[in-house]
């Protein structure tokens, strides 16, 4: 099927397959299309239909609360039905040449194993070996669950023939319970990305803040790994903040210990625990990591108090922490909005 | 119409309610007394201008404000106050440039002008829709739109060459512009050089977002 879409500057021509999403036949021919989570819920893909019809394929998406006007649609939920063209009220542009096109793929589930009481980390195998940059995500549809659901790769390498996820535990979330409720090594799951602009690169040339609450810690380790395999903890500061409800929600401390090793002078990490104090004996068991009570960004905040000269900072995990985050980073550190990196999730 | 106040100390800024973005609700942004941020994708803009700041690609339609005793009392500006192009010029400036624009009403259909057509006068987008096209016949595609008030189109006719027109303007729906002439509107800049550097910066970054690939932004 042929897709056309009318942006501010300029139309663009694709087709697309029977059942493919039109964000994701438009991303995967290298046309940049706006879009921030990929699977309904943030609403920056919406665009107009012109001409044509089209499914929706999650009419209950959260994302659709951006729907405004009669005929705008969410790109990611939806699939054409023949021909169609569409109207997105963007600038839109051509992907820059080196960037990772993202695809379609399929992988099989390995080593499921539980990292914390509702933290799961799996790996998928890969026939075919990608690229993706550090802090990037995949949209994962699993066998049984309708759609798709965005997860960031923990690894970092090219050429990658194996992706390392991270999920928590959500009660009546689908991958969820697929991932929770029964042995799913094995399994086959489609993917397709990567996605997300919440990336690093070594030539970055700043001081960088990861602030991460949950799983969000997922992209910030992508990007630990490759800033770590690059030297760039010699150079550049590294302040990594981590919010979990306790000591036993923690995880990959171990890891964060091991790049604070290698980085002792540049390289901080403090692990914000929400709903507890501090453990005695937490300081003992991972001497190289610090431990705060607190919030993940009030804990940022008391300790980033004049150091946020020349910053890149990176945020994610759950909605209202990545938004206080924002404040804090855009009205007290005076950070500049192109400083400020994340994927919005809802 | 739903419009934002905002409060900096005493005084008092009113702008559109909703971001030129997504039409996400600006009242649940961040306002530092100057800036206004939208939560969504951190767009944004001097609140006293309604000029862009950061990531934001369009400018926000900001309102005049008169506070008499308990009441506040707020104007739309016209076209030309609104857009990108001639925002923050010198007063007197703007004015001369409001005085040669010609309010026009097209109806559904009509259009602008044609691929070829000499381009002596440029468009301020009042309200309704305008779409491009180029090529020629029946070989044409598309090639932007504008639906914003305060937009400009047809800008070669700043240009000192004044190249003819590469593209077909037609309202896709009863459209209100502003028409002005490019020639006088560049005689009127050259008299204020200081608000004649602002325009052609404006007009070049302008120029670059619609020509320009994503690198070479």
């Amino acid at each position: 099927m042929k897709i056309q879409v009318n942006a501010k500057n300029r139309a663009y021509q694709f087709t697309a397959e029977g059942g493919q999403r039109i964000l994701y036949a438009g991303l995967a021919t290298g046309i940049k299309l706006p879009y921030e989570c990929g699977s309904g819920t943030c609403g920056t893909c919406k665009a107009r239909l012109v001409g044509g019809r089209i499914d929706d394929t999650w009419p209950e998406a959260p994302g659709r609360k951006y729907l405004k006007q009669p005929g705008e649609f969410l790109m990611c939920q939806s699939v054409a039905c023949g021909d169609c063209s569409l109207e997105v009220p963007n600038f839109v542009y051509n992907m820059d040449p080196g960037a990772c096109v993202p695809a379609i793929c399929r992988g099989t589930v390995a080593r499921p194993r539980l990292l914390a009481r509702d933290v799961m980390a799996f790996s998928v195998e890969l026939p075919v070996a990608r690229d993706f940059d550090a802090g990037q995500f995949m949209v994962m549809r699993v066998p049984g669950v309708a759609g798709y659901r965005g997860y960031s790769m923990v690894n970092f390498e090219r050429s990658a023939k194996k992706l390392d996820f991270v999920v928590k535990k959500k009660s009546g979330g689908g991958v969820s319970d697929w991932l929770f409720n029964g042995n799913v090594d094995g399994e086959q799951v489609e993917l397709f990305g990567p996605l997300g602009s919440a990336t690093f690169f070594p030539n970055l040339t700043r001081n960088i803040l990861c602030i991460a609450g949950g799983s969000g810690i997922a992209g910030m380790m992508s990007i630990l790994e490759r800033a770590c395999q690059e030297h760039y903890f010699d150079q550049y500061h590294g302040y990594v903040f981590f919010g979990v409800r306790s000591m036993k929600d923690a995880f990959y401390l171990e890891e964060l210990s091991r790049y604070r090793s290698v980085f002792p002078q540049k390289l901080h990490v403090n692990v914000a625990l929400s709903d507890e104090d501090v453990p005695a004996g937490a300081a003992q068991r991972y001497p190289q990591l610090a431990f705060d009570a607190g919030l993940v960004h009030e804990v940022a905040a008391r300790h980033m108090k004049g150091r946020y000269q020349n910053i890149r900072a990176y945020l994610a995990g759950p909605p209202p922490a990545v938004d206080a985050a924002i404040r804090v980073l855009l009205l007290e550190a005076r950070l500049t909005t192109d400083n400020i990196r994340y994927d919005k999730f809802s | 119409m739903k419009v934002l106040v905002a409060r900096s100390g005493d005084e008092y800024f009113a702008c559109q309610a909703v971001c030129p973005h997504q039409d996400v609700a600006l009242c649940e942004g961040l306002f530092d007394g100057t800036v206004l941020t939208c939560h969504q994708h951190l767009w944004q803009w001097d609140i006293r201008s309604g000029a862009p700041r950061g990531l934001a690609e369009a400018p926000l339609e900001c309102y005049t404000v008169e506070v008499d005793g308990d009441s506040i009392y707020i104007a739309s500006p016209g076209a030309l106050y609104v857009g990108e192009l001639f925002s923050g010029i010198a007063e007197k400036t703007l004015a001369e440039i409001n005085a040669l624009a010609r309010r026009e009403e097209f109806t559904q259909g009509g259009t602008l002008y044609n691929v070829g057509d000499p381009a002596e006068d440029f468009f301020v987008l009042e309200s309704g829709r305008v779409e491009f096209l180029i090529g020629r016949d029946d070989r044409t595609s598309p090639a932007g739109f504008m639906l914003r008030k305060g937009e400009v189109f047809g800008w070669a006719a700043l240009l000192d060459s004044q190249p003819s027109r590469i593209a077909k303007a037609t309202c896709l729906e009863h459209s209100t512009l502003l028409r002005i002439n490019g020639r006088e509107a560049l005689k009127v800049l050259e008299s204020d050089p200081a608000s004649g550097y602002v325009v052609m910066r404006r007009l070049s970054s302008l120029i670059a977002r619609y020509l320009a690939s994503s690198g070479a932004r």
